[in-house]
């Protein structure tokens, strides 16, 4: 099936008249997705936008529930659903990436966050694949296809003048059924994306394990200010912190995003910081990225999205981390 | 010999000789014309030091996560040095603590567009005002005509037309606090927004808590900001903070008269400190 | 032969979301720490659970803390809280019949089965001994599972030790129970004090409590020195690694493995904890 790029807005109008369609655009001066309405131009050439959709499922300001005290003085918990039907369209191979790496975190091991997983049911993803890459790209170091998202429910790809558009999901073919006023029979050759900025992931994440005391982790965080940037432009970055506000009795908890980049993020009421300096939480990041998860769910925590290579103050780059660790020498184990 | 070969084999010099135990300079960072702050301890590391006009970041702010090694040498332009000065001022580290390698500065680029960079255009003083050598000659800069030319920007906008401009600033930002973690006047051991105990500002993203964020940030570093521009550039959203430090800066400046932060080291306090039976008080 | 630790987690739906608890007893076990007992509001028990296993114990217009569930019994789940924070501090205002938030029970929890036939060191400093109370509770409700029992606590001043009556006057009365307590310093506020004077770790060594080849097990739970040095006199005594248990801490808000904090390289605290043995630790990342 093919979607004429000349069809394309009218179909966007159409879906935008039922749910909320999500679109990369920049709003005041912000590279973002945001809700489909008037003096909302979508823009499906820019390459990245510099927020991730990851608060599309996980705002950075979510609230769990509110509490009130009745006649007698006894509490009582409310929960919030403000999930919704969404579309999240024109969203980036690397990106879709990163939804399948907050899949499991919020849907696995054991619990289920009912947030993350009502706005998940109701996400219905339509992703585009790249024609150019931005200098910091290097999702293709990071396993990610620019050009093909498989996770994604419909994968329009650019063949000049059109989209070529597969369901890949139920949610997807149903999806797509009910667009076919605007869709033509038809194939065309998608167009590739050359991504020039390549690493070597290979032997990285092995050789991390013996790595925890490298002198890598001063020479690198050295330059780190501690800012929290590159953790909220991440999109698979997905610590939260839970806090309430509260007027007396009455108030409400929720939950948002927090940084581990931040002192305060692990400082305990007793005063023992168990990462109190920027060498514990740099190396706890990137080890995350690179090794921790690897370990527990069986993927990268890095898309190669490019985001924080881009927005880093001090110019703190994985990619010339990830090389790093690929030329360290590890020193053979003393023999016993 | 340039500049960027003076920094160099001085830095080598000043580390073999054990007069410094870091020095801070720039490297080239990955990408065409990228530079990334460089931090040293060993003279064979002298090599990979730059200079060039892409040189963005300030260094200041890095000598006190060093200083416990001992004595640290950094390269210094006009910025970097009044970050030095306020550093010294505001009693975070002393001037024996710090060599400082002046180079005269023609005014910064952005690596993309090869313009100049926006702090540098409105930059008054782009060569070192404390150092202890210079590498090479002061340079030449354009000196802006009207230091605050942005605030009256906002100060032609009407009541709504400006609580409008600053929701929409405060709707932008992220609460990376990147403007805090990269300026020398935030040197506080724990900032109040760190302070959960107290809970002075929320830890939702709203336009209410990041506005209470971002103006006591700048009314906290008021008469100590030394203009250097590091916080709108670092800022990921591009919000223009620098409208909001000069807005204070030129009410100070109405009120108890013409001065700029960070050009000598002294012991006076700050404006903002003092008080005298003359300082007019209409704003009470 | 090394312990085997249960990583199989406490499962359950809307993980996040606490019930409102009733508080029915409070003991003021020292000057900053306070044991509550709770229940939901209809007078059951909150939530079961295993000795060992944490819950997000808290008020809703203040915050919510994990503790280690202290003891319990059919009817109501117990926490003992120092004073420390902004929360516990509001927490020991609380008066008896007040309504609190209580989620849980999360975590892991102490591996009674595989300790089943072994002697057991129990070993805390100050508020250290809750979260191993919560084992050695279970070990005497079925004393006949378990051999010799020691416990080694120490806390720097008489006033902050905890559970004082069980101290002094139940547990020495346990069949085949042992007491050990001593102070790090001598307490003017209590010249009477006739036991020990001394740091756990050196007064450890002097009971001489050997690894009873692999037949003994050790229970931590303290400081961050008292976890250390403690570690070492037992490895220095012929302790196994695998037989060393601890319960560890990190600040948590979730509690079930999702907000990111309490991680040790790949591990959670909250989720694949907070009971880890030496051995165990010895192959993670650990910033602890």
């Amino acid at each position: 099936m093919l979607l004429s790029k000349q069809n394309l807005m009218p179909l966007l109008n159409s879906l935008a008249s039922d749910v909320d369609v999500f679109v990369p655009t920049t709003i005041d001066g912000v590279k973002k997705f945001a809700r489909l309405a008037d003096g909302v131009e979508p823009d499906f050439d820019m390459i990245n936008t510099t927020m991730p959709p990851k608060d599309l499922l996980f705002p950075q300001t979510q609230k769990m529930y509110h509490f009130d005290v009745d006649k007698n003085g006894s509490y009582h918990i409310h929960e919030y659903d403000e999930s919704r039907e969404q579309i999240v369209f024109g969203i980036r191979p690397c990106d879709m990436r990163s939804i399948v790496c907050l899949d499991e975190v919020f849907l696995t091991k054991g619990f289920v966050d009912e947030f993350y997983a009502n706005a998940r049911e109701k996400l219905l993803t339509v992703s585009i694949g790249c024609t150019q890459a931005a200098e910091t790209c290097f999702c293709t170091s990071m396993g990610v296809d620019p050009i093909y998202a498989p996770n994604a429910d419909v994968m329009l790809q650019d063949t000049g003048d059109a989209y070529k558009v597969t369901a890949q999901t139920p949610k997807g073919e149903a999806a797509v059924s009910a667009w076919s006023e605007f869709l033509s029979d038809g194939d065309a050759e998608p167009v590739n994306c050359d991504v020039t900025l390549k690493v070597s992931m290979e032997g990285v994440v092995d050789k991390l394990e013996g790595m925890y005391d490298s002198p890598i982790w001063e020479n690198l965080s050295i330059k780190c200010l501690n800012c929290g940037t590159c953790t909220y432009v991440c999109p698979t970055c997905h610590c939260f912190d839970i806090s309430q506000e509260n007027r007396k009795k009455d108030g409400v908890r929720f939950r948002c995003w927090d940084s581990c980049m931040f002192s305060e993020y692990t400082a305990m009421a007793g005063g023992h910081n168990p990462r109190p300096e920027k060498l514990e939480r740099e190396r706890n990041r990137f080890m995350h990225k690179l090794n921790f998860f690897e370990r527990r769910y069986g993927m990268s925590l890095c898309v190669g999205c490019g985001r924080c290579v881009e927005k880093c103050p001090v110019a703190l780059d994985i990619t010339r981390l990830i090389d790093d660790i690929g030329s360290y020498e590890v020193a053979p184990a003393s023999a016993e | 010999m340039s500049a960027q070969e003076i920094i160099r084999a001085r830095a080598k010099e000043l580390l073999e000789s054990g007069e410094i135990a870091t020095f801070i300079g720039w490297e080239a960072g990955r990408f065409t014309n990228q530079t990334t702050p460089l931090v040293i301890t060993d003279a064979a590391d002298a090599g990979k030091l730059v200079f060039n006009e892409y040189c963005a970041n300030t260094l200041a702010k890095y000598v006190t996560d060093v200083l416990a090694r001992g004595k640290v040498g950094l390269v210094v332009r006009g910025c970097d040095s009044r970050a030095i000065v306020r550093l010294i001022n505001d009693k975070v580290i002393k001037r024996e603590d710090v060599y400082l390698v002046g180079v005269g500065c023609p005014g910064m680029k952005d690596r993309k567009t090869d313009e100049p960079l926006k702090k540098c255009t409105e930059c008054r003083h782009n060569n070192p005002l404390v150092f202890d050598e210079m590498a090479g000659e002061n340079a030449e800069k354009a000196v802006p005509e009207d230091r605050f030319a942005e605030v009256k920007e906002v100060e032609a906008m009407t009541a709504a037309e400006r609580t409008r401009y600053f929701e929409s600033i405060y709707a932008k930002c992220i609460r990376c606090y990147a403007c805090r973690d990269v300026c020398p006047c935030c040197t506080c051991r724990e900032c109040f927004v760190d302070q959960r105990r107290e809970n002075w500002v929320g830890k939702q993203n709203n336009v209410a808590e990041n506005r209470f964020y971002g103006l006591t940030r700048v009314m906290h570093i008021g008469d100590r900001c030394i203009e250097c521009g590091e916080c709108e550039r670092v800022c990921p959203m591009d919000l223009p903070l620098m409208k909001l430090n000069r807005k204070v800066i030129q009410d100070m400046n109405d009120l108890f008269g013409e001065f700029e932060s960070g050009l000598v080291i002294s012991a006076e306090p700050s404006v903002l400190t003092t008080y005298e039976l003359t300082d007019r008080e209409e704003f009470m | 032969m090394a312990i085997e630790i249960s990583h199989g987690c406490a499962k359950g739906e809307r993980p996040l979301i606490p019930q409102v608890c009733r508080v029915t007893e409070i003991t003021q076990e020292t000057p900053d720490v306070k044991s509550f007992r709770l229940v939901t509001l209809d007078g059951k028990k909150p939530f079961d659970c295993e000795p060992g296993q944490l819950g997000m114990f808290g008020l809703l217009s203040y915050g919510e803390c994990m503790f280690v569930v202290s003891a319990q019994s059919d009817e109501w789940v117990q926490f003992t809280v120092k004073k420390v924070g902004l929360v516990t501090e509001q927490l020991h205002n609380l008066s008896v019949g007040d309504e609190v938030s209580l989620r849980g029970p999360y975590g892991n929890w102490w591996p009674t089965e595989s300790c089943r036939g072994k002697d057991m060191l129990f070993i805390a400093g100050g508020i250290g001994l809750p979260p191993v109370r919560s084992f050695l509770l279970y070990c005497l409700e079925h004393r006949e599972d378990y051999g010799r029992i020691d416990l080694v606590y120490s806390g720097s001043k008489y006033d902050d030790l905890v559970f004082k009556e069980q101290l002094f006057d139940i547990w020495p009365n346990e069949p085949d129970m042992h007491v050990h307590v001593s102070l790090y310093h001598e307490d003017p506020k209590h010249p009477e004090w006739k036991g020990d004077i001394g740091y756990t770790a050196p007064y450890l060594e002097t009971l001489d409590l050997g690894p009873e080849d692999g037949n003994r097990v050790a229970v931590i739970c303290g400081g961050p020195s008292l976890s250390r040095t403690c570690r070492e006199s037992l490895l220095k005594a012929g302790f196994d690694e695998g037989n060393i248990l601890t319960t560890l801490e990190m600040r948590m808000k979730c509690g079930v493995g999702k907000c990111g904090r309490c991680n040790m390289g790949g591990h959670f605290i909250c989720l694949d904890g907070p009971i880890f043995s030496l051995a165990e630790i010895a192959t993670m990342h650990s910033d602890v």
